[in-house]
């Protein structure tokens, strides 16, 4: 894996995420009518390079997993740019989204539940085919039968329903559904947060192995920090619907600038009884994205709040670890 | 690849229905009686099955009518199979006639003193289980009578199974504005009262329709105002369907909402709906039963449950054989049914053991 620096002009980011907002109605009282807004995600900006992956964390409810349902269009984003290979899709119809819907892919938490559980093994891999009516029947058999060779299933596996298979291998199957199409992008959205631990990096091995077979770029979605730094080139750290720090993967652990990112750095359990860490525990929860705190959102509970942290927003700085707190201005 | 390869976890619900004995053999009771019930003119009919008349071979059950003159005899109006039998053995003839197992028609008085009046059972004259108060048999009209409450049933609940999922899924699936609205709209229609619509409509209906054509119009009336309550079971499980990830999976690969619903949602949801097909069967046979008991349902001659029943407590005392076939006729169909039901539940339940067991 080589780790490809922001900095890099030569070289076009594959997805560039610019001021992204996904903004979801509150429907209150017997008219339903829309008061406030749950801001999931609420100005983001990124870029992923080809070849990349970058790692998205944060907390359960911080709009991760919104962010990566707005880049594959599941939702339409209120706001902003999703620039796939120079192009605006943030705006686009589902007709004028097929060509790009063979290109950004998407794999799912829970296997069980994305893997629909009256269809085949051989249904699910051949539906992509289908949709996108490539190939005829005799052609799509023979992909289905290599996809499945690809992540490791036994041919025989076309005939089998998905509750007749492990974890592990349930999601090799909603792996090989999302390589199909050979797409430049896949969002993964907590992969193996599902999975055993035993099995998670099986899975993990897969997804870097099929990254360098097909020049994958991934947008790898996790809560567990642990997981995202095997994979990851550069992590991005969110914080309730906003991106507070990015960094390379190396330099993220060394060097956490943002006191949310070295609370989760601190947080992170080290394989040595000997080991005695400064473990940083955040008070409180996560504030309601519906009634985000004034200033920057994460002052209610940080440890190294300072009045203008409850005025004004921060904003991502400019240089090679950007980083949005007050504390490096 | 077989024709049909039926999923694993189908063939297992498959399975456990079977082996739910009571179920299973009510099921095949009730497929027997309707496959029966068919060609049921070949068992309880006046008309004959076979009459041999000089040589020739007639086959009246199904073919067109023929007057007494065909066969020798001095009317010309259609004949009566059961004197001509009478006839043939008294001549001594090589002709002869054989009869359905029971010679009567479900419409045809058969008063042997001449009054229509209730006969008790008698095996002698063939009326196993009795006349009504019009000398019909019994039998012959409960046989009918049943199946064409089976019949007005299952058609019953296959038109209420085909708007009801059709519009609660188009509310689950499209949701928002669409939904609200129907669903309000669901509301104050099914707060008409359904049993004055019958009466208005029927009470508007010109002379000039044919038995079938009213029958016809009962069903649509009473579908028109059954279908609502299918719509509940179908919108939510469709709202559930439709949130899984399954479907985003579906979506993200640029699935067309036609194939989302008709290839991922409706599989998904329709086998739960299976499990109620059983008990809407029981709540249409009872409520036609119940209409034509209260002379709303099937216009008359046509044999029905409801209206032996309603004859029946009228003549309690002087003829109770009539409510008690009836009743029991009632009472055997709605337990079947109710078994059937039990079982499909059971054999869908994803918690193996039940009190039913």
């Amino acid at each position: 894996m080589s780790v490809i620096p922001l900095q890099v002009k030569s070289v076009d980011p594959i997805l560039s995420v610019r001021d992204l907002k996904m903004h979801f109605p509150v429907k209150e009282g017997i008219f339903m009518r829309t008061g406030r807004f749950n801001k999931a995600v609420d100005g983001v900006n990124f870029d992923i390079m080809p070849g990349e992956t970058l790692g998205l964390v944060g907390e359960s409810g911080c709009g991760k997993s919104t962010l990566g349902r707005c880049i594959s269009r599941l939702y339409q984003p209120t706001a902003g740019e999703i620039r796939f290979e120079g192009r605006d899709i943030a705006t686009l119809k589902r007709k004028e989204l097929m060509p790009f819907r063979r290109d950004i892919q998407m794999i799912f938490q829970d296997p069980m539940e994305s893997l629909n559980a009256r269809h085949t093994v051989g249904q699910i891999l051949e539906e992509p085919f289908q949709i996108h009516r490539i190939g005829d029947r005799a052609y799509r058999q023979q992909r289905v039968k290599e996809l499945l060779d690809v992540v490791g299933l036994p041919a025989r596996s076309v005939t089998r329903y998905p509750f007749e298979f492990s974890g592990g291998q349930r999601q090799r199957i909603g792996i090989a559904r999302a390589i199909a199409l050979n797409p430049k992008l896949i969002i993964c959205d907590e992969p193996v947060s599902a999975l055993d631990v035993s099995i998670q990096s099986q899975i993990l091995n897969l997804l870097i192995d099929l990254q360098t077979e097909y020049k994958l770029s991934y947008l790898f979605i996790a809560h567990d920090l642990a997981v995202v730094k095997h994979i990851s080139d550069r992590i991005a750290i969110m914080y309730l619907g906003r991106i507070v720090e990015t960094g390379a993967g190396e330099s993220i652990y060394r060097t956490a600038r943002h006191p949310y990112t070295q609370s989760l750095i601190s947080a992170i359990p080290v394989p040595d009884p000997h080991h005695h860490s400064h473990r940083q525990i955040l008070v409180g929860d996560v504030p309601s994205p519906i009634n985000p705190p004034s200033g920057c959102s994460f002052h209610t509970r940080c440890p190294k709040v300072m009045e203008v942290c409850r005025q004004t927003s921060p904003v991502l700085s400019q240089d090679q670890q950007p980083v949005a707190c007050h504390l490096y201005e | 690849m077989s024709l049909i390869k039926l999923n694993p976890q189908t063939a297992k619900k498959l399975r456990r229905f079977r082996e739910i004995k009571r179920g299973y053999y009510s099921f095949l009771i009730l497929v027997g009686f309707l496959l029966l019930s068919l060609m049921g003119e070949m068992l309880i009919n006046n008309r004959a099955l076979i009459v041999s008349y000089e040589g020739d071979l007639y086959f009246p059950t199904y073919s067109a009518f023929h007057p007494g003159t065909d066969f020798g005899l001095d009317y010309p109006y259609e004949t009566n199979y059961r004197d001509l039998q009478r006839h043939f053995e008294e001549t001594g003839s090589d002709n002869w006639v054989l009869m359905p197992l029971i010679p009567y028609s479900p419409f045809e008085n058969d008063a042997s003193s001449g009054i229509f009046r209730p006969e008790a059972p008698n095996a002698e004259r063939q009326h196993y289980l009795g006349t009504d108060t019009t000398s019909r048999d019994i039998l012959a009209r409960l046989f009918y009578g049943t199946r064409i409450a089976l019949i007005f049933s299952i058609g019953f609940m296959a038109a209420v199974y085909l708007i009801g999922v059709a519009v609660g899924c188009a509310m689950g699936y499209l949701g928002g504005m669409f939904d609200i609205l129907s669903q309000r709209l669901i509301e104050i229609w099914s707060n008409i009262p359904f049993l004055y619509m019958v009466i208005i409509v029927f009470s508007v209906i010109p002379d000039g329709f044919t038995i079938f054509a009213r029958i016809l119009i009962l069903l649509s009336v009473m579908v028109l105002f059954s279908w609502t309550s299918m719509t509940y079971y179908m919108r939510t499980e469709t709202y559930k369907e439709k949130s899984r990830d399954y479907v985003a999976a579906a979506r993200v690969l640029g699935a067309s909402n036609t194939r989302i619903v008709f290839r991922h949602i409706l599989p998904n949801v329709l086998s739960t709906l299976v499990t109620f097909m059983p008990f809407t069967i029981v709540s249409a046979i009872s409520a036609i039963t119940a209409l034509d008991f209260l002379g709303f349902g099937l216009p008359p001659p046509t044999p029905s449950l409801g209206e032996l029943l309603k004859q029946g407590t009228q003549t309690l005392r002087t003829a109770p054989w009539i409510v008690m076939s009836a009743f029991g006729t009632l009472v055997v169909l709605l337990t079947l049914v109710t078994f059937v039901g039990e079982a499909i539940r059971e054999s869908f339940d994803p918690k193996k053991f039940t009190l039913y067991k």
